[in-house]
């Protein structure tokens, strides 16, 4: 190893903490200011940055970041901390300072891609630059404190009740923006502020205060996640094409959490996932009304949907009860397997090698729309003024789906049987010496993860109106593990991020097609380097991975006496 | 009664309430015989003790009693039925053990490491677990209720919530011997339960094990403590090289010439063998 001399080090941090605040106080206001100074030559860089006084929507973000900076160093100068909460100002301060410098960058380097160079980067934009890296530089200088205990603290029910209301509503407002912006360049900005925000608030602690209310308050935080995602088709003023997007990901999400009961909640690698996807969606195509369905039998779609779950899960017992006697790389070697044998066999039941079910590589197209209790999905509705289109009235039934699937996830986890999972992933020897059916549990896991993605491959079928076998490649197994390895494994919220940011990102960033491979790689090296529990961890996922982390263990350990449980599926 | 068993083929007279009975068990791993030909009984309640040298084979006839290691020969009943070589179904059948290393579930806390070993016990199932019945409340409220009534009886009620890797270790070894009992054991096989612990922790260790055995429990202790043993058993029994050298009273074996041999004579390298077999058959089990 090569020791590299430390710039920073705590008794130069002790003398220059101080001067260190002014510094990013200062930097933060100058990057304030550079908001309202054009920072692009051309109107057509990101969203317009070119007028002088105007700021644009991307600019007075960063006119947030760096008020953000300067208020929260002032913060740590002027407020004492109250009892034992303590807040976080300068573990804030920097990540702020950071984000801004970060998402500086990324907005000069947007300018300069779309432009043509960085010589279309106004004096406002390194006006910008200057400031946030003096924020930058002065944060470095000063002494950290100590953790936030935010998390400790309460409010009165019901300003709880109402922050909820607030962040959901903060959060439907923020996707809606994210979606209707067009420009590759400003949605990976938007992104990188977001990302800042999320940064600075749980360094300050604001993301535990927010975790406890949500455990206090966890009926009201659902019951708003689902009006809010049920709100979102009328934010979309008729046009379904982010609600095609929207679409993908619940169905990707799905799928993504039931194999998060096998990888994340059983502790099993499995890379063949996307065959029972596969198994429901063929089982919903061969008994749907196409012409090429090739079955007789058209039972309505409840059945039908029933139907495809018990087919992934009887394949899910095939392939479980003599693969999972093998563990580890072992497993994954053969379920990775297992996904290939899937994808040729329903190419090799076209009638010429087999049986003709699936029509071979041409699968079953025309997949008729779905119509339930008189509701035809395929067809416009108008409500309350707003025209729903296809893609939204299938938004509707998914987001049935993803609740059905949700709560079969966190009630197992959270039962006798969810125990078990835990018991067999910490010491599967131990387990077993205990009574605990371990061969059972894990055949279980995988059973109830394919029965989830049987489901959601029926409905997948209707909406993406043919079903063929190269759907069903391996790497969207990778893609679906991918999931899960980056928002955090067996947690609910933890899917739904990794599942939206890896279907969202693909779609608004059409620009990077040809590199979205490479960067997926990058992303998942980095995230196994600094954060290898994923965005949004169970803690006891977090305890596991940080075996040697004292200092985690114990402030979780804190937190558990307090509540009395460990966050499990971490809603 | 003493029986000396050094003599294979010739075992004690079942007189109808030994709840254990290991007749002529045998454990090769490749050239090497870790356990041969060894009979054991133990009575309903009764505190049984089995001690011997490093490398005498005592954890490898433990694993060959619960079912991890399926014994080259010989036979297991526990309570009048020969017991299967499976680890679970052993439990099932009411024996269950501690691990001579603490193989606790380290990031759970300590009533969920008990309640796991309550899973044996309980049927709660997937549809019950997902519906959220009556039943299930149920369930749940009896486990967690028995789990804490576990922890006080060895007395770690006020630690119920501490993540099981942040015990004292006298504790983890405690948190242990409650995972076990909550399996509702008629046997319970403790693996060295004192090593590490100090003269204090040890005593504890001692009175919790009589409180086990009043509530009617048979229990097998393996040790090296010989004073903590002769203290604590109805009868020994010392392993010397896989092979019962003596069965008796704690001082019928205490004063017996050949024990007191047996821990000094010991060849190095044969036990340092063995170990290295046992750690490999542990790993591949």
């Amino acid at each position: 190893m090569i020791t590299v001399p430390r710039l920073v080090t705590p008794e130069r941090q002790q003398r220059s903490d101080p001067a260190g605040g002014w510094v990013a106080i200062a930097g933060g206001v100058i990057l304030a200011a550079s908001a309202f100074l054009p920072w692009a030559y051309s109107f057509k860089a990101l969203d317009g940055m070119t007028l002088l006084g105007f700021p644009s929507p991307l600019q007075y973000l960063g006119l947030v970041l760096g008020l953000l900076v300067a208020g929260l160093v002032v913060c740590s100068r002027r407020i004492k901390p109250k009892g034992k909460i303590r807040v976080g100002w300068v573990r804030g301060a920097k990540a702020a300072a950071t984000g801004a410098l970060v998402y500086i960058a990324i907005i000069i380097l947007s300018i300069a891609v779309e432009l043509g160079g960085l010589i279309n980067v106004v004096y406002g934009g390194w006006v910008a630059l200057l400031g946030a890296a003096i924020a930058f530089a002065g944060t470095r200088l000063m002494i950290m404190d100590k953790p936030a205990t935010l998390a400790q603290a309460q409010l009165r029910p019901t300003l709880e009740i109402l922050l909820v209301a607030v962040v959901m509503g903060a959060a439907l407002f923020a996707t809606a923006f994210a979606l209707n912006i067009d420009d590759g360049g400003a949605f990976v900005s938007f992104i990188a502020f977001l990302g800042a925000f999320v940064a600075v608030l749980f360094r300050v602690g604001a993301m535990g205060f927010l975790s406890g209310v949500s455990q206090r308050h966890r009926k009201v935080l659902i019951l708003a996640a689902f009006v809010v995602a049920f709100l979102f088709p009328f934010t979309q003023g008729g046009s379904d094409a982010n609600m095609s997007i929207a679409t993908q990901v619940i169905i990707f999400a799905a799928a993504a959490m039931g194999l998060n009961i096998t990888v994340g909640l059983a502790g099993l690698l499995d890379l063949g996932y996307i065959a029972f996807l596969g198994a429901g969606a063929f089982t919903a195509a061969v008994l749907s009304r196409s012409a090429f369905a090739t079955a007789d039998i058209h039972p309505p779609f409840i059945v039908v949907v029933l139907i495809a779950g018990a087919v992934s899960a009887t394949l899910g017992l095939i392939i479980g009860s003599p693969t999972l006697r093998v563990s580890g790389d072992y497993l994954a070697i053969v379920t990775l397997a297992f996904g290939e044998i899937f994808r040729i066999t329903m190419i090799n039941l076209d009638g010429e090698a087999g049986p003709n079910i699936t029509h071979g590589s041409n699968g079953i197209p025309a997949i008729p729309d779905l119509t339930l209790f008189g509701f035809d999905f395929g067809r416009p509705h108008i409500v309350l003024g707003i025209q729903l289109g296809r893609f939204s009235n299938y938004y509707f039934l998914l987001l049935v789906l993803i609740a059905f699937v949700i709560l079969v996830f966190v009630r197992l986890n959270n039962s006798r049987i969810g125990r078990g999972w835990v018991a067999i992933r910490e010491d599967e020897k131990a387990a077993e010496a205990m009574g605990v059916n371990v061969f059972g549990l894990k055949l279980f896991a995988f059973a109830s993860g394919a029965f989830l993605a049987g489901i959601a491959g029926a409905v997948k079928a209707h909406q993406d109106i043919s079903v063929t076998p190269d759907q069903f490649i391996f790497l969207e197994s990778a893609f679906l593990l991918a999931a899960i390895v980056l928002g955090g494994m067996g947690t609910v919220l933890g899917v739904l991020v990794g599942a939206t940011l890896l279907k969202l990102l693909p779609e608004k960033l059409r620009f990077v097609s040809d590199y979205r491979l490479m960067i997926f790689a990058l992303l998942l090296i980095l995230m196994m380097r600094f954060r290898p529990e994923g965005l949004i961890p169970s803690q006891r996922r977090q305890l596991e991975f940080h075996e040697e982390d004292e200092e985690l263990a114990e402030r979780i350990d804190e937190e558990v006496e307090q509540t009395g449980a460990l966050k499990g599926a971490g809603l | 009664m003493t029986t000396t068993v050094d003599v294979p083929g010739v075992s004690a007279p079942d007189d109808g309430s030994a709840i254990l009975v290991a007749e002529d068990v045998t454990m090769r791993f490749g050239g090497l015989v870790a356990v041969d030909s060894v009979d054991l009984r133990v009575n309903e309640g009764e505190i049984m003790g089995l001690i011997g040298p490093n490398g005498a084979g005592k954890t490898t006839f433990f694993n060959c009693l619960t079912g991890l290691y399926l014994p080259t020969s010989g036979r297991v009943v526990f309570n009048g039925a020969v017991l299967p070589p499976k680890p679970r179904k052993v439990v099932i059948a009411g024996m269950a053990r501690t691990f001579q290393n603490i193989r606790l579930f380290a990031n759970m806390t300590a009533v969920e490491n008990v309640m796991v070993g309550r899973y044996c016990r309980t049927n709660t199932g997937p549809l019950t677990s997902i519906l959220r019945g009556p039943k299930f409340h149920r369930d749940e409220k009896a486990t967690a209720a028995r789990a804490h009534e576990l922890l006080d009886f060895v007395g770690l009620g006020s630690t119920a919530d501490s993540l099981a890797r942040h015990l004292a270790y006298g504790d983890q070894r405690r948190l242990e011997i409650a995972r076990a009992l909550a399996t509702n054991p008629k046997l319970l096989l403790l693996d060295e339960p004192t090593a590490g612990m100090n003269p204090q922790e040890t005593r504890q260790a001692e009175e919790l094990i009589f409180k086990i055995r009043d509530e009617g429990l048979a229990v097998v202790v393996i040790e090296h403590d010989m004073r903590f043993i002769f203290n604590l058993c109805d009868r020994v029994l010392c392993l010397v090289q896989g092979r019962a050298l003596i069965e008796g009273t704690p001082g019928e074996v205490q004063s017996d010439p050949r024990v007191i041999e047996a821990y000094i004579g010991t060849g190095p390298e044969d036990a340092a063998e063995l170990e290295q077999f046992e750690e490999e058959g542990q790993d591949n089990a």
